[in-house]
């Protein structure tokens, strides 16, 4: 292959990968704005608190059924496994997959926007979480992440394939930053 | 040749890097769970829940320390790296083994009410993660105890590491970090926690530095004063206020009279070993009734318990049974008359194991299992075992209104009527505490996970130790003052009748089961785990795959589990429980609960074994939870 055709392909490829990221970055969030979990973990109030840091107005129900879209234009699913807030809601893990599927379908029939937030790193991660996280993360237009729990790539690589943008952060509170670019409120 | 030798050393040196790095990062997660040592080289062995705790023994040891020292140490330091398991805002109990002396000891230096209890304004169900939760702590005054007595470094020197941990800080382990997040709404509770645990309001993670200053001071006035830089002073005057201000229930006295209690451990047998665990009101007893009650079926010939449906029904028929006992006669013994001869009789076991069907669940609702009647028993010792047991429970217990000898040891006639229903049975008709609301909660451990933490050590003379401690569940009562968090064991006790009723100056029960297993004279298996209610059934399942199943250490340990009791309907497993296994357990009527893989709700056991034939020591802390074994 010639020098100028293989240049040709990489910057074909580059100009298909980041239209598509570019495109879904463009994506404009909008309130109402739904906070829920999958999983059950703790996790939901942390997003709750970094919402209220940037005064964007929102409910959060770590329990949410299809009922609580009505009027919903963005919705915010804080995944992570925890037995013990399963156990506190009453739910089994499999009770809990079938709510998530159900509200994720509600939400693309219904066109709301998915923003998925991994906040709680590698105590969110292994064989008992990534159920979860994998299902929000496949579902969603953007995602916020915690790097800790990105180490493998496990939410780049979805973001990638999915072609949705994903924003890295050090630290739960640096996660104020995108939510606010996203909702332009700054 | 030249090119030969490159190719070599370049397929072999990325293997040994590969290799080394595993091993490096293996001891470094704390998932290397197994060291041998020799024990005819003289040599100690420490396990605990965190590779800081364990260095902490260890450097004790090498300071010419015993395993009393050292345990001293670990639990000190343990309660400043895994805060929100242990430490000394808690208790606990801490059975010794002198090898020269050939003695055991027990220490029970659990957490006890106030004298002051019954004022206090209590909802089991609302308060059980507050300030009126927490109980008068006896983690000082304990370990000072059993240093006092029987270590032989002054206890400057024993809190060293501790202090170190607290002033200089360290980093958070995976299990800590996961036990911050998942309590971030109680450590957001109180100021003063808050301002330890999270940052901008946001909790500290794995791999961020915990300094803890507060408590480092608290650890110097404890190295420079004794059990008086805790009871008595700047730092008691600053727990009472705090605990008050919030609603809790401690006087100056409460903290002044506490005192630690040297008790003997209960003692049984189980296949020629001789088994010694935590008196009442922990639960050593009936990790010996299960062990009785187990001695009766031949389990290795059944299979192991994950194979094998048939021996797992055994255990857990027996678990059922045994749980249900503990709900009717666990109490602290100066309250009540516990039918301890009874329970740990060999002829009750057999009447117990007689109870089960091995085809079926029964009762099929698990909480219909009823009680036996271990006070039929209570004046047939079946067996005496040898060891000299030390006890001045009576010379050191401190309340004003002591009764003298634990009253479980007082056995008279008025104790049974024709049925052999007992005393206790008549105390249930007593009022209840008035400002206690007591009809929301049974008296069940109110949290499903894997809280508190265990200690094992044996030294190079042969001493060992087997401690538990904890603050109550993960965090406790979720409030700091002098840089100590605080219990909330006020949710250990019950509620619904006047068996375990909190009262004053009372301990409540405890799963704790700190054991100390001999064979041959010798000590064989040190062993003890967290896990509230699991407890007592993971220390038999640990127990069994070490003496029936000849495992080692790291298998025994990492061999799945399972869990029922009296009050859950469930039965309670691992996945890794052979999935044919789990089938033929649903045809039996069992009505199961799966965890996937390896889960800390079913303990974090801290295992040392030694051969009784080759005298190897081996040690293996629990894969379900961060920690490590160090051999020296």
């Amino acid at each position: 292959m010639s020098n100028t055709k293989f240049l040709f392909i990489i910057v074909m490829l580059n100009i298909f990968l980041f239209s598509g990221i570019y495109s879904q970055s463009n994506i404009v969030f909008e309130k109402p704005v739904l906070i829920t979990s999958a999983g059950q973990s703790a996790d939901i109030t942390l997003a709750s608190m970094l919402c209220k840091k940037i005064n964007l107005d929102h409910k959060a129900i770590s329990t949410a059924k299809e009922s609580d879209l009505s009027g919903i234009k963005t919705l915010i699913i804080v995944a992570g496994y925890s037995s013990k807030g399963l156990g506190a809601a009453g739910v089994s893990r499999e009770d809990e997959l079938k709510r998530i599927k159900s509200l994720i379908s509600a939400a693309k029939n219904n066109k709301i926007n998915i923003i998925m937030m991994h906040l709680g790193g590698k105590p969110r991660r292994g064989n008992q979480s990534d159920e979860f996280n994998k299902l929000a993360a496949e579902a969603a237009n953007y995602m916020i992440v915690v790097k800790q729990g990105d180490e493998d790539k496990f939410f780049s690589k979805i973001a990638e394939n999915k072609k949705v943008k994903i924003d890295l952060i050090e630290k739960i509170a640096d996660g104020v930053n995108p939510l606010k670019s996203i909702f332009n409120l700054n | 040749m030249t090119i030969r030798k490159f190719k070599i050393k370049q397929i072999y040196i990325p293997i040994i890097i590969l290799l080394l790095s595993s091993i490096l990062f293996l001891s470094i997660q704390g998932k290397a769970p197994q060291v041998e040592q020799n024990y005819n080289d003289n040599h100690a062995l420490v396990v605990t829940a965190h590779p800081l705790a364990s260095k902490a023994a260890m450097e004790i040891l090498h300071k010419g320390g015993n395993a009393i020292d050292a345990a001293v140490a670990a639990a000190f330091a343990i309660g400043v790296v895994e805060p929100g398991s242990s430490g000394l805002g808690g208790g606990g109990g801490m059975l010794i083994y002198l090898k020269e002396q050939n003695k055991f000891i027990y220490i029970n230096y659990y957490q006890r009410a106030s004298e002051n209890i019954l004022k206090l304004n209590y909802n089991p169900k609302l308060d059980n993660k507050s300030a009126k939760a927490i109980l008068v702590p006896g983690t000082t005054d304990g370990l000072i105890t059993a240093l006092e007595k029987y270590g032989t470094l002054p206890l400057n020197e024993i809190l060293e590491p501790a202090i170190k941990y607290a002033e200089d800080g360290f980093e958070i382990d995976e299990f800590l970090g996961k036990s911050i997040l998942d309590n971030v709404g109680l450590l957001k509770k109180y100021p003063s926690t808050e301002n330890i645990y999270l940052r901008d309001g946001f909790p500290l993670m794995e791999g961020d530095t915990l300094k803890q200053p507060d408590l480092g001071e608290t650890l110097k006035q404890i190295s420079n004063l004794g059990r008086e830089g805790f009871y008595d002073g700047k730092v008691a005057k600053s727990i009472v206020d705090s605990v008050t201000k919030y609603g809790g229930m401690i006087s100056l006295k409460d903290l002044k009279n506490y005192r630690a209690i040297i008790t003997e451990p209960v003692k049984g047998s189980y296949r020629g070993h001789e088994v010694y665990s935590a008196a009442p009101p922990q639960s050593g007893l009936f990790v010996i009734e299960a062990l009785h009650i187990l001695e009766n079926e031949n389990l290795n010939k059944l299979g192991h318990y994950s194979e094998s449906a048939e021996c797992l029904h055994i255990m857990a028929e027996t678990f059922k049974r045994v749980y249900a006992d503990r709900t009717a006669y666990l109490d602290d013994p100066k309250f009540n008359s516990i039918p301890i001869n009874g329970l740990t009789s060999k002829a009750y076991a057999k009447i117990r194991f007689n109870d089960i069907n091995p085809n079926i669940a029964t009762p099929k609702k698990y909480r219909d299992t009823k009680e036996g009647n271990p006070f039929a028993y209570e004046m047939q010792k079946t067996e005496k075992i040898g060891h000299e047991i030390e006890s001045e429970s009576k010379s050191i217990w401190s309340d004003e209104d002591d009764e003298g000898k634990p009253s479980y040891k007082i056995i008279d006639e008025d104790l049974f009527d024709n049925w052999g229903k007992t005393k206790i049975s008549k105390e249930k008709k007593e009022k209840k505490p008035e400002n206690i609301d007591t009809t929301l909660i049974e008296p069940i451990d109110i949290e499903q996970d894997g809280h508190t933490t265990h200690i094992s050590i044996i030294d190079k003379n042969g001493n060992a130790v087997s401690l538990t401690q904890t603050i109550g569940t993960f965090f406790g009562s979720g409030l700091v003052a002098s840089g100590i968090l605080f219990n909330n064991s006020m949710s250990n006790f019950g509620y619904k009748t006047t068996i375990n009723a909190p009262k004053p100056n009372k301990q409540p029960r405890s799963s704790i089961s700190p054991t100390i297993i001999l064979k041959n004279g010798s000590p064989h298996i040190v062993v003890g785990s967290p896990g509230a209610s699991r407890i007592i059934a993971t220390i038999v399942q640990v127990v069994v795959n070490v003496i029936d199943f000849k495992m080692s250490a790291t298998d025994a340990n990492q061999a799945p589990r399972f869990f029922c009791q009296k009050l859950d309907d469930f039965l309670s497993l691992e996945s890794g429980i052979n999935s044919n296994v789990q089938e033929f357990l649903k045809q039996k009527g069992h009505n199961l609960k799966i965890y996937e893989g390896y889960d800390a709700y079913f303990g974090g056991v801290q295992l040392i074994i030694i051969d009784p034939i080759t005298n190897v020591i081996t040690g293996s802390s629990d894969p379900r939870r961060g920690g490590i074994a160090i051999g020296d």
